[in-house]
């Protein structure tokens, strides 16, 4: 059962340093071979200030960031061995480079307990205390077997 | 480089893009690279002791290949709105194809040129994986 006092819950903020190795090997890993990611000669030659991040970068900065998302996950209620991802959005204000250190905060933007769970965690991500990115990803998890 | 609003009609496709077949190593490396260790991924006796007959892709992998179609033809920078929904599971072996599609063509109210895109990863059996929407703001 899910614990509905955490909805709008906001959890303390963390910060995450952007790095251009970490940008690389994220493209590398899932095959983004845009020499934007790889060389900064390249990417200024497309009117980028450095290597940006790529546009799942979020993800990155959430797990890496804030790996404690897996408790407040349990916490919540949600149990995290049956969890299925549904739906992940992003809207990016400004690009992320190399050096950039990133403050994130997470809460708990909705969540609904019926048969099917849904959660959904809405990560704002900030530079310099301006927005860069808000993320927000909602996972499910289906009624188990044999009922609640 | 944006895309040129004047040039772009409704209805166009955008180029697809098809990977190679996605392997349990290139899963081992997006748990390190993205963070995301959960062993369903990674993990085959895990991933059995979950009720899933081996490992699943990461969802966010699927995501990023589709996020690696629409930056290349839009332009990282360009791009205000990024989302997907999950549609269904995918496993080690797919060879996965992106692609999309321009819905609509139109200026915001501070005279921003944007259009709407409708997204896609399908496997090699036509299944779809993931459904997308972007935004892009053209020049």
């Amino acid at each position: 059962m899910l614990d509905m006092s955490y909805q709008g819950k906001e959890f303390p903020p963390f910060t995450y340093k952007i790095e251009a190795s970490k940008i690389r090997e994220l493209c590398a890993a899932i095959g983004d071979d845009n020499p934007i990611y790889f060389d900064s000669n390249a990417a200024v030659k497309e009117g980028y200030k450095d290597t940006p991040a790529p546009l799942t970068y979020p993800t990155q900065v959430n797990f890496w960031g804030y790996p404690e998302i897996w408790d407040r996950m349990t916490e919540v209620g949600i149990d995290i061995k049956r969890l299925l991802h549904a739906k992940e959005e992003y809207e990016y204000f400004q690009p992320v480079y190399p050096g950039d250190t990133i403050t994130g905060t997470v809460c708990v933007d909705s969540m609904r307990d019926s048969t099917m769970q849904m959660v959904t965690f809405k990560s704002t991500l900030s530079r310099d205390g301006e927005t860069v990115c808000i993320a927000k990803m909602t996972i499910v998890v289906p009624p188990s077997e044999g009922g609640k | 480089m944006a895309p040129k609003f004047d040039s772009l009609e409704t209805g166009t496709m955008l180029p697809e893009m098809t990977t190679e077949p996605v392997t349990q190593l290139h899963l081992i490396k997006y748990a390190g690279a993205s963070g995301d260790f959960n062993p369903i991924h990674t993990i085959p006796e895990y991933a059995k002791e979950a009720g899933l007959d081996g490992t699943i892709i990461h969802g966010m992998y699927v995501m990023g290949v589709m996020g690696k179609m629409l930056s290349d033809w839009a332009g990282n920078k360009n791009i205000r709105k990024y989302g997907v929904n999950f549609k269904a599971m995918t496993k080690p072996g797919a060879v996965l194809t992106a692609g999309g599609e321009i819905k609509r063509k139109y200026e915001d109210d501070n005279g921003k040129k944007l259009i709407n895109l409708k997204l896609f990863v399908k496997d090699e059996t036509g299944d779809v994986k993931l459904d997308g929407k972007a935004v892009v703001e053209c020049e």
